[in-house]
């Protein structure tokens, strides 16, 4: 069923390089010169995490800085490719990421390009996007700033019209990273409920957060992450408090 | 992911972008880019052919057949060093096929090659009186084939400075290197032995001969100049796509 994720035995390995050899003299010179040599740390920002999202699920991600979640949300994505291990989505699953609002948003192009821009990096068609494209402007309430270049709109407005055109794309998985920080309380507001809608709509949500009120609201189940290793796998009012478990022997 | 064939809505966007954003306020707009091979045409034909009284026949002409497609070459292959490593920002963020980067820089410079030539042919023509021949017909197979050694070669430079920043300026460098080993402001059969040798081991050298046999000689090129050009695009695509699918798993953390 499009909207179901598996996530199988899912390790992801960085590259930590010190002393980064990215240029051919820098190669050149440490082949010579330990002092110069790149040396390499292997980091695990995910260590063997399987679980599966059901369709039309909302999923919260938890943990602290650096404990993977946001890693694990690129690689099911997409974005990082799994050192081992696999996810797998039912063939034809449109997955729409938000992890920055206005990705590939250019600031000397008008409202209206930009939103043909940022679609179409969504892989829409141009049918596509004529379709949506008055939702989105509707949804963002930038009307008559459309013709505008992006470069004179406010912070707040650029967060709308970005996350008016993320909500309109239509897929049936969403990836959200921490977006709801931004904007004022309305808009917040706003947010939230359209991903209220998102989940009657019965599309699958994936939400990264440290707000552990946005989890327990919005999400069904979480999964909080330690280290790059699953912890827990449950309910989202469980996890948060195992979430401030991990917290609390932090601060110990 | 979504295959490449959907995203040709980006890649058009993309490139009307890049073209959109080189000419917005600018009074003389795409003219400009007519400015630069202009004034290479004059400097040489002055040059070359009156100070230095040497030169083929019509040089200017000739001079015109060589650095208008050289142009679309050299600007795609320096801007294509920079196709994934300029995108980082967004291939962090958004899963989509990273071929559609290399494509539109490539497309970009046709388009910009393209709209240079609508200007300069037609004019050269009536300026120079150049005689109509079925040879003309031929420019087209050799712009496809040129272009689809270019992303080749773009395919693999892209790729390349991902992993070593410094291909950026050997890239620049070795593109003005090439442009005298190229038969672009002499006649390759008048070049000395040494050049000569040189010169055709150079690739791309090959097409500019293409283009001087289809427009300015007004012969047809021969059979095995045909095997030679259609040989050097298959190859080269085919080797510069496949290192990029080899590495494009990796352009995300290293970009």
């Amino acid at each position: 069923m499009a909207g179901e994720i598996q996530i199988k035995n899912v390790s992801k390995a960085f590259v930590i390089r010190h002393n980064k050899a990215d240029s051919l003299k820098s190669k050149f010179i440490g082949s010579f010169y330990q002092r110069y040599r790149e040396e390499k740390e292997t980091l695990w920002a995910l260590r063997d995490v399987s679980f599966k999202i059901s369709a039309g699920e909302a999923f919260g991600l938890v943990g602290r800085n650096g404990s993977g979640k946001s890693t694990l949300l690129k690689v099911i994505a997409g974005i990082y490719p799994p050192t081992k291990g696999k996810v797998e989505l039912p063939n034809g699953s449109r997955v729409a990421t938000m992890i920055e609002l206005g990705v590939g948003f250019h600031p000397e192009l008008t409202g209206k390009e930009n939103v043909f821009l940022g679609a179409s990096i969504h892989g829409l068609s141009r049918r596509e996007i004529e379709d949506i494209y008055h939702r989105v402007v509707k949804f963002s309430e930038l009307d008559e700033f459309m013709d505008t270049p992006v470069k004179n709109y406010s912070s707040g407005m650029h967060a709308r019209l970005g996350f008016a055109l993320a909500v309109n794309l239509n897929p049936d998985v969403l990836l959200v990273d921490e977006i709801l920080a931004v904007g004022d309380e309305p808009f917040q507001h706003k947010c939230k409920k359209q991903i209220d809608k998102f989940r009657a709509d019965g599309k699958t949500i994936v939400f990264v957060s440290h707000s552990s009120q946005d989890v327990k609201n919005i999400c069904d189940r979480a999964c909080v992450l330690n280290h790059g290793s699953l912890i827990f796998l449950g309910k989202a009012d469980e996890a948060i408090e195992r979430y401030h478990e991990t917290l609390d022997f932090a601060h110990r | 992911m979504r295959s490449l064939l959907e995203y040709r809505e980006l890649i058009r966007n993309l490139v009307v972008k890049d073209l959109k954003l080189k000419y917005r306020d600018s009074i003389l707009g795409f003219l400009w880019s007519l400015a630069n091979p202009l004034l290479l045409i004059l400097v040489y034909s002055f040059v070359f052919g009156h100070i230095l009284r040497g030169g083929p026949a019509n040089f200017a002409y000739f001079l015109m057949v060589g650095i208008l497609p050289w142009n679309f070459f050299a600007q795609s292959l320096m801007m294509s060093t920079g196709s994934i490593l300029d995108n980082g920002s967004l291939i962090r963020k958004v899963a989509l096929p990273m071929e559609v980067f290399p494509i539109t820089t490539v497309l970009f410079n046709l388009a910009q090659f393209l709209l240079a030539l609508v200007i300069f042919f037609p004019m050269s023509w009536l300026f120079f009186k150049v005689p109509v021949a079925w040879s003309w017909l031929n420019f087209f197979p050799i712009v496809v084939l040129q272009i689809l050694f270019t992303l080749g070669l773009s395919f693999i430079f892209s790729t390349a400075t991902v992993f070593f920043r410094d291909v950026r300026h050997f890239t620049e460098i070795f593109l003005t290197l090439l442009f005298w080993l190229t038969p672009i402001i002499y006649d390759a059969q008048l070049a000395p032995p040494l050049l000569k040798s040189v010169l055709y081991m150079n690739p791309f050298s090959y097409f500019i001969l293409a283009y001087q046999d289809a427009l300015y000689r007004n012969v047809f090129s021969s059979f095995e100049q045909w095997v030679v050009i259609m040989s050097l695009a298959v190859v080269f695509l085919a080797a510069g796509y496949m290192l990029f699918t080899a590495c494009k798993s990796r352009f995300a953390e290293e970009a």
